[in-house]
């Protein structure tokens, strides 16, 4: 399977992002262990996997953010519209590649009101008149407008979620990575949450996203990759990945 | 340090005979100037823990770093082989040299000390004790390169003094007064207007995030210790203009007492720094003023102990919140 898999990415020299043969870990310890896969423009690409399969590791990885959080790369390649992003600092991957990442766990700014982390990504916009992407981004998730003004750690986990995803909106980012959206959100916020992504998608954004909750995610997808303990085992459209049950047992809970 | 004991003498009282309300009135206008060089100190440790909860034990070295600095910048400006320019003209050029050089010393400490440890992602007890040998590598390298001979910094301001009602105020204390509380509300404006401020803010939360914003963290960090280090080089200026005696550890407890006061005041928090300065002056001068002298640091540091008992956060400090 793995050599397929690489086969299959080396043809696709045009992809957006292509990772190749990515080897990378945390120290001595290797976490990634040679994945192959590729994202096309306009895509949304799922990675699914069980706890420590690797998927926030190829997230962090891709966004070059730097150890201890992060893993180093020890080989392989990384590359965003054909250019590599090995030696590129994760300021410039949002400033140059306009990607970003809205990481596990959310990490809003606790100290800032729910305006100022708005501003605060519109960094590398700043001659910009950043007005319309405000007015997008409170007309997507109205509860912000409400609190603009408040503190960003009082707001729920629900409303935090919304603020991550409209801080990476605000960097004006053509490819938004997302580490597990859906974490400790109600199920109706949950599905709110993957739809407002799925009309970000409709309208021109790439989404590369990595789920716990496996189902929701090959839902909305276009296509999936199976992680396990760093490596991809299967790739495939959502559809055809929910229809393999060997995968759906392993995987997806049944 | 007995040998230094004519440097920490505190400012004498010109009115030792006044009334006692006179005497007290006194006592408060040298506390507001001694307490401006502690604040001024504590405001760039304050800051660098408030963004990199890093305690930069360094900066009290850095205060003697801007002080020799504007020692040698002003000799240079006044001498006939030099420039020979008027004393005026020698402070009003001496003072932004000595911000900008010394703000570079602390941008260039970071650089070569603390930046590749932090990007080793070691664990900050290690850059906690890397920045105290740094102190000592800059006192000690001090003390190589100069000698122990103490330097005496050139009569840049004719002193007037002004007696308001029986109370002795020079034009320097003012001056020095005056430059903390502007200080103070500059750096007060940065942190909580600007761009840069709120990135710094940012960072005091979670700088794992901030480059996903598409800032450079470690711009932000530059930028924070050359606001600390050039308020410190302008402390450690107006410190040699009140006591124009140099000498390579004038940094060592003046600056351990600042750190100590911006602790009181709650550290990570510009006003805790602020008014945990003027409070450890206050206290210093005014044992001293009614208690033999030998009892101040002993009354201080027991006062100050009694204050962070009661709130162990300091002043200001609210646990692991709003630092900065």
């Amino acid at each position: 399977m793995d050599t397929t898999v690489r086969d299959l990415s080396q043809k696709q020299g045009s992809a957006l992002i292509s990772v190749e043969n990515l080897h990378a870990g945390y120290g001595k310890i290797e976490a990634l262990h040679g994945i192959s896969f590729h994202v096309e423009q306009g895509e949304i690409v799922t990675l699914i996997g069980s706890n420590g399969a690797g998927k926030s590791s190829t997230l962090k990885a891709l966004m070059r953010l730097a150890p201890p959080e992060s893993p180093t790369v020890t080989s392989g390649e990384i590359r965003c519209k054909g250019q590599s992003l090995l030696n590129v600092e994760p300021h410039n991957v949002v400033d140059r590649f306009k990607m970003t990442l809205v990481p596990e766990g959310r990490h809003i700014f606790g100290n800032l009101t729910v305006m100022e982390n708005l501003h605060l990504a519109a960094w590398t916009r700043k001659n910009e008149d950043t007005r319309k992407s405000l007015d997008h981004i409170f007309g997507l998730f109205p509860r912000l407008a409400e609190r603009a003004r408040q503190r960003s750690d009082t707001l729920s986990g629900g409303e935090q979620q919304m603020l991550a995803v409209g801080r990476a909106l605000m960097t004006n980012c053509s490819v938004i990575l997302l580490d597990e959206p859906s974490m400790g959100l109600a199920p109706v916020l949950m599905y709110d949450m993957f739809r407002t992504l799925k009309r970000l998608n409709d309208s021109g954004l790439t989404i590369v996203v990595v789920e716990q909750n496996a189902r929701l995610a090959l839902e909305v997808a276009d296509r999936g990759y199976v992680l396990d303990t760093g490596e991809i085992v299967a790739e495939g459209s959502g559809e055809e990945l929910m229809r393999r049950p060997e995968i759906m047992e392993a995987y997806l809970g049944g | 340090m007995l040998s230094l004991s004519g440097l920490w003498s505190l400012p004498c009282n010109p009115t030792a005979s006044a009334q006692p309300m006179e005497q007290f009135i006194q006592q408060c206008v040298n506390a507001l100037q001694w307490g401006s060089f502690y604040a001024l100190i504590a405001l760039g440790y304050t800051l660098v823990y408030g963004v990199l909860r890093l305690i930069n034990f360094a900066h009290g070295d850095i205060f003697m770093v801007g002080a020799y600095i504007s020692f040698f910048v002003s000799t240079f400006f006044l001498s006939s082989s030099g420039p020979a320019l008027s004393r005026d003209l020698a402070l009003a050029l001496t003072i932004p040299c000595t911000v900008v050089l010394t703000s570079g010393v602390g941008v260039t400490l970071e650089r070569i000390a603390y930046r590749p440890l932090r990007r080793k992602g070691v664990h900050r007890l290690y850059v906690v004790i890397t920045a105290l040998m740094c102190g000592l590598v800059l006192e000690n390298g001090n003390l190589a390169l100069l000698g122990a001979s103490r330097k005496a910094l050139p009569d840049l301001l004719d002193k007037h003094i002004y007696m308001i009602s029986g109370i002795a105020v020079t034009n320097l204390k003012l001056i020095v007064i005056c430059t903390a509380l502007l200080v103070f509300f500059a750096l007060h404006f940065i942190v909580t207007r600007s761009r840069i401020g709120m990135a710094m803010r940012a960072v005091a939360w979670d700088e794992f995030a901030l480059p996903l914003m598409g800032i450079p963290l470690d711009r932000v960090i530059v930028f924070t210790f050359m606001l600390g280090s050039g308020i410190a080089g302008l402390g450690g200026m107006l410190f040699a203009m009140s006591y124009p005696v140099l000498d390579p550890y004038m940094g060592a407890m003046t600056g351990w007492k600042a750190f100590i006061a911006a602790v009181v005041g709650g550290i990570g928090d510009i006003r805790g720094a602020f008014v945990g300065g003027f409070l450890l002056a206050f206290v210093e001068i005014m044992v001293a003023a009614f208690l033999p002298s030998t009892f101040r640091d002993l009354f201080a540091f027991s006062i100050l102990l009694l204050i962070l008992w009661k709130r162990p956060t300091g002043i200001f400090g609210m646990p692991m919140s709003t630092k900065i």
